[in-house]
């Protein structure tokens, strides 16, 4: 029990840090850019929910990111008072205006075949319901699919990737309602109840860090009901679990779309905090990304997964600025996965829990099988 | 005595071999029938029939006056036919405890599942199950840590749990050492008469040990059914399968 209780003060250490960054960082720049990292910790978790757990290595995660940062994206391009009309009574995105069909109406409606499709964008709030929706149903789809058809392991992947390379092809290609390769800059605030969301306010931070204290203790009780333990036997053994009874696609398929749904949210707060949206969201170095912050910081743990994003992308911004790291950065990166891989299959994560459980027993801690038993957060996945 | 499970005429055509050729068998409820059979004689496909894993392209199968023929696999579960496979198959990342509750599990769906714990009735079965199987001691161990034996144990354990009213065994001996194989024949002559049971093995002490009536494959058909001394005298089956040496 000791180790869980360390679990326990593991997470709520890291809640009170992430809570009270505002205090200890006096600078609206860097909390902005702790906001974002927060949003790729979210990340981290979603990848460490589905690889982890589910033993489902999702390669396109940034498929269900970028569905849900232009769905916001969308409606807070429409709420922009600088990049609406020029020249015309009903607001019309100023990249549509550039990319329209000669003689057009200059209205939503019809300024060209699919521009119609932004009007119901008009309201915020329908762009984040899309926002969780579209991923959501983007998955729900695609698991069903995927997993009825008993597909698994490294070809879930190749679909994964292969799918967030098509729609981003299909972002870009669709330049007069996605503005292609630019995607959708000078947006305007996230506004509720009147209250703006300059991403440098403390409020934005707060927004971002609620929402990652919600997702992170919400998919850390999603993995302890009944659901989350059938989900890892199914990682386990697909075959016993099918044969004890359990419908396996389905609840492969709900984590798909639960997995689906964070990635939404983050990319919504992503919007919010770093006013764009653009096809890069999509790119494959930036799934890959996301695999890799999850393996550095245990994709065996929500919080270890979850830890190593924001870790990463600190380390990161630190030392790609400094010059003589500026091209370095990606090899030392590529090295610290190779290293992870061979010698800390579980992380950070990983090596904590290694080392709780010699200090525990250290310190005459005499449940020796409780050693093993107490690894909720460290159940070693399949490989 | 009512038929717990009626095989009729059940066949499976891969691409022009009949692995299994229209095999008709009834089982008693509470019956343990044992599946003898040289290699490739169609006991694994049958099991594999029954069980849904292999759609078949002839004959039905009845649990009672259930047709379960084709259903999907978990489908055919939650009718009451349990499997255990031949090479052991449990959540090797979980603890011994956690495998069977998985196993205990009464609601299926993945929503009826978004709670915490497993009920009172739930909990004391596992345990009860975890004495069965001699597994009291491991509760905690992680399954990836066991023997091979245990492993076994483990699995057979999770079928108990579920209490089916079918238990489909494919080799449950495999593997096991003499005094692994004894303690397997106790906790499956322990079931007998609870569930019905049908057995395929090829360890003729450990049939010995439990068998009541036998039923002998050959090239995907029945050869001959009886006791375990009939089916020693019968020369069909020496011929076959046993060699003029009768049962080794």
């Amino acid at each position: 029990m000791t180790k869980r209780y360390l679990e326990i003060a593991s997470y709520a250490v890291f809640i009170a840090l992430v809570l009270l960054a505002p205090f200890l960082l006096d600078d609206p720049f860097w909390l902005n850019r702790i906001a974002k990292y927060l949003v790729f910790g979210m990340l981290g978790i979603a990848i460490a929910l589905a690889w982890g757990y589910a033993g489902i290595l999702n390669l396109g995660q940034g498929l269900f990111f970028g569905l849900g940062a232009y769905m916001l994206a969308m409606s807070l391009k429409l709420a922009s008072p600088t990049s609406l009309q020029q020249g015309s009574d009903t607001p019309v995105p100023d990249f549509m205006l550039w990319n329209a069909e000669p003689g057009s109406k200059t209205d939503l409606c019809c300024i060209n075949k699919a521009s119609f499709l932004w009007i119901p964008f008009q309201e915020q709030w329908f762009g984040v319901v899309m926002g969780l929706v579209f991923p959501v149903v983007v998955a729900g789809v695609l698991g069903t699919i995927m997993f009825r058809k008993r597909i698994a392991g490294v070809f879930v992947s190749i679909i994964t990737l292969a799918l967030v390379l098509l729609v981003r092809l299909l972002v870009i290609d669709a330049q007069p309602i996605t503005n292609g390769f630019n995607g959708l800059t000078d947006l305007g605030y996230f506004t509720v109840g009147g209250f703006e969301f300059d991403p440098y306010l403390p409020e934005t931070y707060y927004l971002v860090a609620g929402f990652l204290v919600v997702v992170l203790v919400g998919t850390r009780l999603l993995i302890e009901t009944r659901a989350g333990l059938i989900l890892q036997a199914i990682r386990d053994d697909q075959n016993r679990a099918r044969y004890l009874g359990f419908d396996v696609p389905r609840y492969q398929t709900f984590f798909f779309a639960v997995s689906a749904a964070i990635a939404g949210i983050a990319g919504m707060l992503y919007v919010i905090v770093a006013e764009f949206a653009s096809p890069t969201f999509m790119d494959l170095t930036f799934s890959i990304s996301m695999v890799v912050w999850a393996a550095v910081g245990g994709r065996a743990s929500l919080l270890g997964a979850c830890i190593g994003a924001i870790l990463i992308n600190t380390i990161e911004a630190t030392v790609s600025e400094t010059e003589a790291f500026v091209e370095a950065w990606k090899a030392i990166i590529g090295l610290i996965f190779v290293l992870v891989v061979l010698y800390m299959p579980y992380g950070l994560a990983g090596i904590a829990s290694n080392l709780t459980d010699r200090l525990l027993q250290l310190f005459g801690n005499r449940r020796a099988p409780g050693k093993r038993a107490a690894n909720a957060e460290v159940q070693q996945p399949a490989e | 005595m009512t038929a717990a499970l009626t095989i009729d005429g059940l066949g499976v055509n891969f691409a022009g071999l009949k692995a299994v050729n229209c095999v008709s068998l009834v089982i008693d409820e509470g019956e343990l029938r044992v599946l003898l059979g040289a290699n490739g004689a169609g006991k694994t496909t049958l099991m594999d029939l029954i069980s849904g894993k292999t759609k078949s392209t002839e004959g039905r199968v009845f649990l009672y006056e259930e047709d379960i023929i084709n259903r999907e696999e978990h489908q055919i579960v939650r009718a009451g036919v349990g499997r255990k496979f031949q090479i052991p198959s449990v959540f090797k990342d979980l603890s011994v405890r956690r495998n069977l509750e998985v196993a205990s599990c009464r609601a299926l769906s993945v929503i009826s599942n978004l709670g915490f714990g497993f009920s009172q009735s739930e909990r004391s079965r596992v345990d009860e199950v975890l004495e069965m199987t001699g597994l009291a001691d491991e509760a905690e161990t992680t399954a990836a840590n066991l023997s091979h034996g245990q492993t076994q144990w483990l699995e057979l354990g999770m079928l108990i749990v579920q209490n089916p009213k079918v238990l489909l065994l494919d080799e449950p001996t495999a593997g096991m050492t003499q005094a692994e194989t004894h303690k397997t024949s106790q906790i499956i002559n322990g079931l007998k008469g609870r569930h019905t049971i049908l057995v395929v093995e090829h360890d003729m002490a450990f049939v010995r040990e439990i068998a009541e009536r036998i039923t002998v494959m050959h090239l995907g058909q029945v050869l001959a059914e009886g006791s375990v001394s009939e089916i020693e005298q019968n020369p069909k089956v020496r011929e076959a399968y046993l060699g003029s040496k009768g049962i080794a």
